[in-house]
């Protein structure tokens, strides 16, 4: 049984509610958003504080993300509760490294004119987005284009499109959530995105010919839904190799396949919930035809998606985040009652996929199990209940007596790293504290 | 004047029958009149006592500390209404039968739950969401953070109860409102009268 252990607290802790912590796209450095209206950065690799963003918001900073692909220069947006989003730039010179942070400052200590050096180690504010009534509850870059998605108290999501550096334009304002909306996330290979909110429903979004319109409507949660993200499209081959599958298997791989990623979604009704798109019955194509005539796209924009698994219910009070490993396909979850729970995809019975039944060749006669599978399933679009998530690992108290509001998984960066892609979890607490988890088996 | 209130005539509970430790508890020591002019030392005489145990329980060891609904009780009957220049103790907005303390739910756990029902003085009180915060607000600050505080609306009692409810429970919009300088005015001046 794998066990969480605490490599590290960041230092030095915030004396405020911590609310959120993102991981550097490249960088061995985590942004904390925190209520004390400024973000802290702090490095990876010596668990120290490198930079601090401070004076730009009036009130609390509830979520920061990080710009993808922008190699030479971090950017940062920070969404506050004093409804305005914020976009801050850093040249990386000696990102990163503690050692050039000290250099800077004995230069600055000597008084040489080291100015401009200086100053390009600074964060420097680069523009304000205001257009939310009310607090901004989370912010977030699209992987796929230049997008940014922000989300409000006041119900909407706005979609703002960076046509040039710090030229930001609205490009959609959707209304359509009947409450706070908590959360935004995008889907890492579509322009699609998806919220979740107050109303307890999760919606999805993308452009249908030229205007951002919701495609799916997921409702089942019976609580404020927190949090909601997206699975790496490679998460299927966590559950391992094709030729290894018995032929129920390969064909729900090849669902999963042709639904793409699915979606996770954490709420205050205490549930871990697991949706997924129903690939649509497309015709076959007739030989000679290439493309599908471009009308098709448009019949298509609505979308089914169905909730295809329940994660095992260990939290007792709301679970406020829930984290998806790209590296492993693990999840990990946290909340209101201070733990942190790790989860893991598996065959539901670990023995069909010996390869005994592959050997057979032949479709093997349905076992009850599989019977009861299919009766849950129905059709093709709607298989599921071949795999199981089971809880690996737990931490109670993680922050003392304290809630913890984040948690998300990271690449891990200091000298105690034992593989290339060893990964840990940060958690972000309502003491002040982030701290470090590995996980051990 | 009065009209422009949710609820005008309020009915207010005699304070002698408000409870109090005094009654609920008789065998508890009466303070002595010198009491006042020494600091609570442990008694040499009783070398089996710690420190902890002898001085003031409300400010030491978070672990040991007991809390009882009693307790609670006398944090929050003191807040003023923001309506009415009394307290929420008097109009039986909170009532000691409507506080409940659940202890942590497995012996890992250190988390207890302290669960709070409020009664507004009228079904349409527009003031519920207020009086919730305050109470919350109260809780939270006066109580270790090892009690998660849930205050909620007394089933029966306001036709916006599972609003209210969702609203005080959201830990997010919560914070939001103790940001917002307005409102932790109203929520200040509720709470001035208390201790």
């Amino acid at each position: 049984m794998p066990t969480l252990t605490l490599l590290a607290t960041l230092s030095p802790p915030c004396n405020a509610r911590t609310w959120s912590s993102a991981p550097h796209p490249h960088l061995p450095i985590i942004a904390t958003a925190c209520s004390d209206k400024t973000v802290r950065i702090y490095s990876l690799q010596n668990f120290q504080q490198q930079s601090t963003i401070s004076g730009g918001h009036k009130r609390s900073i509830r979520s920061c993300a990080w710009k993808p692909n922008s190699r030479g220069e971090s950017v940062l947006a920070t969404g506050s509760f004093d409804a305005s989003a914020g976009i801050w730039r850093r040249w990386e010179g000696g990102a990163g490294s503690a050692q050039a942070a000290e250099v800077d400052f004995t230069s600055g200590l000597a008084g040489g004119g080291e100015k401009d050096e200086d100053d390009d180690d600074e964060w420097r504010f680069a523009v304000i987005l205001d257009g939310h009534d009310s607090e901004i509850k989370c912010v977030t870059f699209a992987p796929t284009a230049p997008l940014l998605a922000t989300c409000s108290r006041d119900k909407s999501v706005w979609i703002w499109e960076e046509l040039e550096d710090d030229n930001f334009e609205t490009v959609a304002v959707l209304n359509e959530h009947e409450g706070d909306v908590k959360c935004v996330a995008w889907h890492p290979s579509e322009q699609m995105l998806a919220s979740a909110s107050y109303d307890d429903n999760i919606r999805l979004w993308s452009e249908d010919v030229d205007d951002w319109a919701c495609c799916a409507l997921l409702s089942g949660h019976e609580g404020t839904v927190w949090c909601v993200e997206f699975e790496d499209a490679n998460n299927i081959y966590a559950l391992g190799s094709s030729e290894d599958l018995n032929s129920k298997q390969q064909a729900y791989v090849q669902t999963r396949l042709k639904a793409g990623p699915r979606l996770i979604s954490c709420s205050d009704d205490m549930t871990i919930r697991i949706w997924r798109r129903v690939p649509k019955d497309k015709p076959e194509q007739p030989a000679g035809q290439i493309k599908a005539p471009s009308i098709w796209k448009n019949r298509d924009f609505e979308e089914e998606w169905i909730e295809e698994a329940r994660l095992p219910q260990v939290h007792e009070r709301p679970v406020y985040t829930v984290s998806w490993s790209k590296k492993t396909g693990k999840v990990v979850s946290t909340g209101s009652d201070g733990k942190i729970v790790v989860y893991e995809e598996r065959w539901k019975d670990a023995n069909a996929a010996n390869g005994d039944v592959v050997m057979s060749g032949g479709t093997p006669a349905p076992d009850v199990e599989d019977l009861s599978a299919e009766k849950v399933s129905g059709s093709e679009g709607h298989m599921g209940g071949l795999t199981e998530w089971v809880a690996v690992a737990s931490v109670d108290n993680a922050h003392d007596v304290f809630e913890v509001n984040h948690v998300v998984w990271a690449p891990r960066a200091d000298k105690g790293k034992r593989s290339e892609d060893e990964e840990v979890i940060v958690s972000t607490g309502d003491d002040g504290e982030v701290k470090v988890w590995t996980l051990d088996t | 004047m009065d009209a422009d209130k949710d609820n005008a005539n309020p009915t207010i509970i005699n304070p002698s029958d408000l409870p109090s430790r005094r009654r609920s508890a008789p065998t508890a020591k009466r303070p002595g009149i010198f009491d006042a002019l020494a600091p609570a030392y442990p008694s040499l005489a009783d070398p089996l006592s710690s420190p902890e145990a002898s001085s003031d329980s409300a400010s030491s060891d978070e672990e040991r500390e007991e809390i009882d609904e009693q307790e609670v009780y006398d944090l929050i009957s003191t807040i003023s209404d923001p309506e009415h220049p009394l307290s929420l103790g008097s109009l039986g907005v909170v009532k000691l039968d409507d506080i409940l303390i659940l202890p942590p739910t497995s012996p890992r756990s250190r988390i207890s739950t302290v669960r709070v029902l409020i009664t507004p003085t009228t079904s349409a009180c527009s003031l519920t969401t207020v009086i919730g915060l305050g109470v919350k607000v109260r809780l939270v600050n006066a109580l270790p953070p090892r009690f998660r505080v849930d205050v909620r609306i007394k089933e029966g009692t306001s036709r916006t109860a599972d609003e209210v409810n969702k609203q005080l429970g959201d830990k997010e919009r919560v914070a939001a409102a103790m940001e917002n300088k307005s409102l932790v005015n109203v929520v200040n001046t509720m709470l001035a009268t208390c201790e």
